[in-house]
């Protein structure tokens, strides 16, 4: 969203506390949210989670729509509607809720970093083994996305849909690479990953940050949704330090509604 | 010994190298690594092996064109700047280089190639004057609209348009990005310790233009010269690595002083000048011979030679 759009929600919303029914929007859970979306909500609610700000999750399946810059997911506090983890993130600082402020400026310069690396190879993987893969875009994302609608409206907006990620991977030099290589991109982040975990319980001290957010919703969303290959789960799998890592976040923050997780969503 | 490799980039100005980004990217890199290439500094892109700049050409396995593609294949073939970092250095490098193109690389497109003042007084100028015709009057305007179009579709909103909205949006993530590197450079030479490393070929690529071509709307280069550890690292990694294009630049400046605002330039003018005169008198030629006005008699072949007869009609 806007600079002037940011400064104005700031100067409105600092004196006014978290209330009790705000509310997160997302694409219907069981038949249409994709792989992509999914990991941006779940990074969204384990943000919320970790900073102790109660949401309520609603799903519907207009939830792109409705969203004032078309992704998802989008947050209704107050009469403020932010979408994103990043606008999100600035949304609550200025209410006074931050992860971030113990870290001096070396770590936060490395944090916002690697938030852009799993924004950048991460989540531009995961739109192109959905739409540019042929196989996965006609088996499993075409037919979600487009379930809520009726002929002839979901094949029109399932294949524009697809027209638009395409063009926007072919923008950003992606459209080149076959799917061997993008799982080799999605190796190389993890590895990095896993890395800068080490063997520390969260990436930053003790203490979990919107990086921690971020880097559960994708892995863990990728690991409980099934594709038409495995390959992708494997990759992670094989870097046991993430793996226990989204075992502690979800023990840790998503204990009590484990049941309600978009587990093992099989498509 | 490896292939001879063959680097095919933008030419320099400003005392850069490179005008080009990417191009400046893969030089450093080659020159912090040592690899031994032959470069050529060209102004057709179409004259690549790939068709687009920078372009890696070796021997035996082909033509390589983005910086990523051409930087791994400079490692396979054992030029590696890499080599002495840690396993967290490495992942660091990934994650900065990630920062630099989702943050700071938006913003740059903007101010270089959107941004309709800089675009036209100084981007447009540049490349219209150095490629060669007739690609000057298409190649500008064509990356132009593909440059806005990529923006759009990394914004996610087909209906974006220059103006001071999205100005003010982008140049917010670059100015915080600048610091944040500024943050992480501190007050090291380069960014991991004391010898230079793909990181640093990135952040010198993609700050080098800004902070050496001079544009109208400068406020990336504002808050660049305002962070003084980057600067000096750009100015020393030119210094160092780059030392011919950085002395030719004073002479350069002095002689675009000179010229200011003056869009004509001395010779061109009188070329120009010659040029259309001599059109001009072989139009009235080509029009007096056509019709008849002046015709030139060559009597059949003799020993003698020919004697031109001209007759001039009045015309009513």
């Amino acid at each position: 969203d806007s600079l002037l759009g940011e400064v104005l929600v700031v100067e409105l919303n600092t004196a006014e506390p978290w209330p009790e029914n705000a509310t997160l929007y997302q694409p219907l859970r069981e038949d249409q949210i994709l792989l992509s979306d999914c990991a941006s909500s779940l990074a969204v609610q384990a943000y919320l989670r970790m900073c102790g700000l109660p949401v309520r999750v609603c799903c519907r399946a207009n939830a792109e729509y409705m969203s004032p810059s078309g992704k998802v997911p989008f947050i209704h506090v107050g009469n403020q509607v932010v979408s994103e983890l990043g606008p999100i993130v600035q949304f609550t600082k200025a209410k006074g809720h931050s992860l971030s402020d113990g870290l001096d400026d070396v770590q936060r310069a490395e944090m916002k970093a690697y938030m852009e690396l799993v924004n950048n190879m991460l989540l531009t993987a995961e739109l192109y083994i959905q739409w540019c893969d042929d196989t996965t875009s006609s088996e499993i994302t075409r037919p979600r996305y487009s379930s809520p609608y009726s002929w002839p409206l979901n094949h029109i907006l399932a294949y524009q849909k697809q027209w638009e990620v395409r063009r926007k991977m072919n923008a950003i030099g992606w459209a080149g690479k076959t799917l061997e290589q993008v799982y080799e991109d999605v190796s190389q982040c993890c590895q990095a990953l896993s890395q800068r975990l080490g063997t520390q319980p969260y990436f930053f001290n003790k203490q979990p940050t919107e990086l921690d957010a971020l880097v559960f919703g994708h892995l863990f969303t990728i690991l409980t949704t099934r594709l038409t290959s495995d390959e992708l789960s494997e990759k992670i799998k094989s870097y046991s330090n993430l793996l226990s890592f989204c075992r502690r976040i979800e023990q840790t923050y998503f204990e009590e509604s484990i049941g309600k997780l978009p587990l093992g969503v099989i498509v | 010994m490896a292939a001879p490799l063959q680097l095919y980039c933008w030419r320099g100005d400003h005392g850069l190298p490179s005008v080009d980004a990417d191009c400046l990217t893969v030089l450093a890199y080659a020159k912090f690594a040592g690899a031994p290439l032959k470069v050529h500094k060209i102004t057709n892109p179409w004259r690549s092996p790939t068709g687009i700049l920078p372009a890696l050409k070796t021997r035996e396995e082909g033509s390589f064109s983005q910086p990523s593609k051409i930087i791994i294949q400079l490692r396979k073939q054992k030029y590696n700047a890499d080599y002495d970092l840690s396993a967290k250095e490495c992942a660091d490098t990934l994650a900065f280089v990630s920062l630099l193109e989702e943050k700071l690389l938006p913003a740059l497109i903007y101010t270089h190639w959107v941004d309709a003042k800089n675009y036209v007084d100084v981007t447009r100028r540049w490349y219209a004057e150095n490629i060669p015709f007739p690609l000057n009057f298409l190649l500008p305007n064509r990356i132009h609209g593909r440059q806005l179009e990529r923006l759009r579709l990394v914004r996610g909103d087909p209906t974006l348009e220059p103006g001071e909205q999205l100005e003010k949006e982008l140049y917010h993530d670059a100015l915080e990005c600048m610091t944040l590197l500024s943050q992480r450079l501190g007050s090291q030479k380069f960014f991991f310790g004391d010898s230079p490393s793909s990181l640093d070929a990135y952040v010198f690529g993609h700050l080098a233009p800004l902070l050496k071509i001079k544009l109208p709307n400068g406020k990336l280069q504002q808050h660049l010269n305002s962070l003084d550890n980057l600067r000096q690292f750009c100015t020393n990694i030119l210094v160092l690595y780059f030392p011919s294009e950085s002395r030719e630049a004073p002479a350069k400046k002095v002689s675009n002083h000179a010229d200011g605002g003056d869009f004509d330039n001395e010779p061109h003018k009188r070329r120009n000048q010659i040029l259309s005169v001599l059109f001009a008198v072989g139009a009235m030629l080509g029009y007096a011979f056509l019709s008849g006005i002046i015709t030139i008699k060559h009597t059949p072949a003799r020993l003698e030679e020919p004697h031109v007869d001209e007759e001039e009609e009045e015309e009513d």
